[in-house]
């Protein structure tokens, strides 16, 4: 109980509570600009974070990422636009129902899966991340570095694109992030003799330059068009609860879906909320009207994007390794704030886990607030013009760029890194292994060469241990996933032909 | 650009950048394999190059089967001219301060992207950078990069 008070006592204080509130306003706002999305949202508020204290800065970040999954809803809903990937399902009947003159009630239907998803997530978070944290406590050097691979190979595996595509976006992470000094025998790497480079590349300059500038660069050379917004009867209206009632089964299969989905490492809100639709539409009490309006839509695909947001920060707070690009930019900022993600978090400062927690749970209230107040406000940002919202963009990414360490040469860093991101998401390559390869290679890599001094020098060592080689299989099992699916459906194909004749 | 596609032209670089860079890690410099077991700086980084240069490769053969990249000459123009303006902005921070290079770069961007609108371009150009300059210097104490020419800013 005294951890839990240390906590609340976190979590109330004025500046964390005016972060929580202010958070959420602004994610949801960049939630429902279509292109900005959540990792833009979070590299924009990094700036703000850096002379802020741990847990406002926390508060702020965690705000803006529950805000931004959820305010995608509202322009997918009122102009059949997602402002996230994540809110695509969404528009699938909550247009239709905006057409049928019930925005208002569609954005209720959304606000409340959203918030219900929101909360069930944070309550798999409690339970599981201090149940794996302590699990992991008996993880050596081998298990961390099996762990690593596996999740690395999982995002490149999952991400859009060619696998072979995801696979070398990975390995170009995990070597930008070995340039510079080496940590364990202090000789330079690829420096080329330019002093600058022995610091490495930057994370978070890389991350502004991959994401926010790139994504200006790609819509800029899709002709950005001031679109005309029809706005409909936009407002919010709950939704009774007897008509909850026959959905409340939807409901949870749903926030399950996306909880479980969200502790998987490259698996995002996208994914839960299309898992989640199909699954409405084979087994939910009106399947047959899904797609013409149907509430049972929105509900599925909110409630599952929403779950993704405490799930996915198990394995980010447990293990110190994030599942996406999202919860990657969120680690960089809690080490930047002095927080070291991983089982040492939860013996160490479980008051700031616990802060953590009740920051999710009143994230996801307040979420529930703006939204029935503020959803024809935020309609209103769908008006801005694309080019002006995208020139704010550049400036304050770079701002958010230059602040990490206030070094000029990370605006040089975010300039490369915006014009390689956007020659690689033009050519299919998926950006979010890139990211997680450069996070998670200083691990892997260390824990490699401990995990060999371990062993002295025999990787084969490494399949003797239960856990590592669990790891290792289902790594294995992911490589040939293609390969396996590629057989079947040509099997399938043969079988289908000879049904046919 | 059309006939190859983009997957194959970005592929082929990162197969010609990572064998030199594969190369690289034979250099004397690197050679303390006897002090550290074989487990030296590049030992990590020799082998994702590795992995590198196999997995290029299969991207730039892929990349034979995808459709050739085809572009129109206006949306080339357009990212040409945004990566030059912001290329210009980020070097002029350094020499010129923040504020002066975003006033100019809030007011150009638009024009660059599309937007047509002198006086909210020029609105846009007065007030969001100094709010942000204002933010960042007065507020959250993030001394931004100030020119040569004023004290302040």
């Amino acid at each position: 109980m005294d951890i839990f008070s240390l906590g609340l006592e976190h979590m109330l204080t004025l500046s964390a509570l005016v972060a929580i509130v202010g958070g959420t306003i602004l994610g949801v706002a960049v939630g429902v600009l279509p292109g900005l999305g959540s990792v833009i949202g979070i590299t924009m508020i990094l700036p703000f974070t850096f002379s802020m204290e741990q847990i406002p800065a926390l508060a702020l970040m965690l705000g803006v990422y529950c805000g931004s999954v959820y305010g995608g809803s509202i322009s997918a809903i009122v102009v059949n636009t997602p402002g996230t990937p994540q809110a695509a399902a969404t528009a699938l009947d909550g247009f239709p129902m905006a057409q049928r003159g019930d925005a208002d009630l569609a954005i209720g239907w959304a606000t409340m899966a959203s918030t219900i998803g929101g909360l069930f997530s944070v309550f798999v978070l409690i339970i599981a991340a201090p149940q794996l944290a302590a699990f992991s406590l008996n993880f050596t050097s081998i298990e961390y570095f099996a762990l690593g691979v596996f999740a690395l190979i999982c995002i490149a595996n999952v991400s859009r694109g060619a696998m072979s595509k995801g696979l070398l976006a990975g390995a170009i992470g995990l070597f930008l992030a070995t340039v510079g000094v080496d940590h364990v025998t202090g000789d330079m790497r690829f420096t080329f003799g330019n002093f600058e480079m022995t610091a490495g590349i930057s994370l978070i300059p890389a991350i502004v330059g991959l994401f926010a500038l790139s994504e200006v660069l790609i819509r800029a050379s899709e002709s950005m068009r001031v679109k005309a917004i029809i706005a409909h009867n936009v407002g919010f209206r709950l939704p009774p609860l007897s008509a909850w009632r026959p959905r409340l089964w939807l409901l949870l299969k749903s926030c399950t879906i996306g909880s479980f989905i969200g502790t998987l490492p490259g698996t995002g809100a996208a994914t839960s909320s299309f898992i989640a639709y199909s699954e409405a539409k084979r087994s939910a009490p009106n399947r047959d009207k899904l797609g013409t309006g149907e509430p049972d839509g929105i509900v599925a695909a909110e409630s599952a994007n929403n779950a993704v947001t405490g799930s996915a920060m198990v394995p980010t707070l447990a293990l110190g390794i994030p599942g996406d690009p999202v919860t990657a930019v969120m680690l960089g900022s809690f080490i930047v704030h002095g927080l070291a993600p991983g089982p040492r978090l939860f013996t160490e400062h479980l008051d700031l886990v616990y802060a953590v927690f009740l920051i999710l749970i009143a994230v996801n209230l307040v979420m529930f607030v703006v939204g029935a107040l503020g959803a024809q406000i935020f309609t209103r940002a769908l008006k801005v013009p694309e080019p002006l919202l995208m020139t704010m963009v550049v400036v304050i990414a770079l701002v958010g760029a230059y602040g990490v360490r206030g070094n000029a040469l990370d605006l040089a860093t975010a300039f490369i890194a915006g014009i390689g991101g956007f020659v690689l998401r033009k050519a299919g390559f998926p950006l979010a292994p890139l990211v997680i390869g450069m996070v998670l290679s200083q691990m892997i890599e260390n824990s490699l060469r401990q995990g060999l001094l371990l062993t002295r020098g025999s990787f084969l060592a490494f399949f003797e241990r239960p856990i590592a080689l669990s790891l290792f299989i289902l790594t294995a099992l992911m490589l040939a996933w293609p390969a396996i699916r590629w057989r079947y459906s040509r099997k399938r194909e043969a079988q289908d032909d000879i049904e046919n004749t | 650009m059309a006939g190859v596609s983009w997957a194959s032209v970005i592929g082929g670089l990162i197969f010609l950048t990572t064998a030199f860079l594969f190369n690289h890690t034979f250099a004397d410099a690197y050679q303390t394999s006897v002090l550290t077991a074989g487990r030296g700086p590049v030992f990590f980084p020799r082998i994702i190059l590795a992995a590198m240069v196999v997995l290029s490769l299969l991207v730039t053969l892929g990349g034979l089967r995808e459709q050739g990249a085809e572009f129109r000459r206006s949306e080339i123009l357009v990212v040409v001219f945004a990566i030059a303006l912001t290329g210009a902005y980020i070097f002029s921070i350094d020499a010129a301060g923040f504020l002066i290079p975003t006033l100019i770069f809030t007011f150009l961007m638009p024009f660059v992207l599309g937007y047509r609108s002198v006086l909210v371009a020029l609105i846009l150009a007065l007030t969001y950078p100094l709010a942000i300059w204002y933010l960042f210097n007065e507020v959250f104490l993030i001394i931004l990069p100030s020119s040569p020419w004023f004290e302040a800013f």
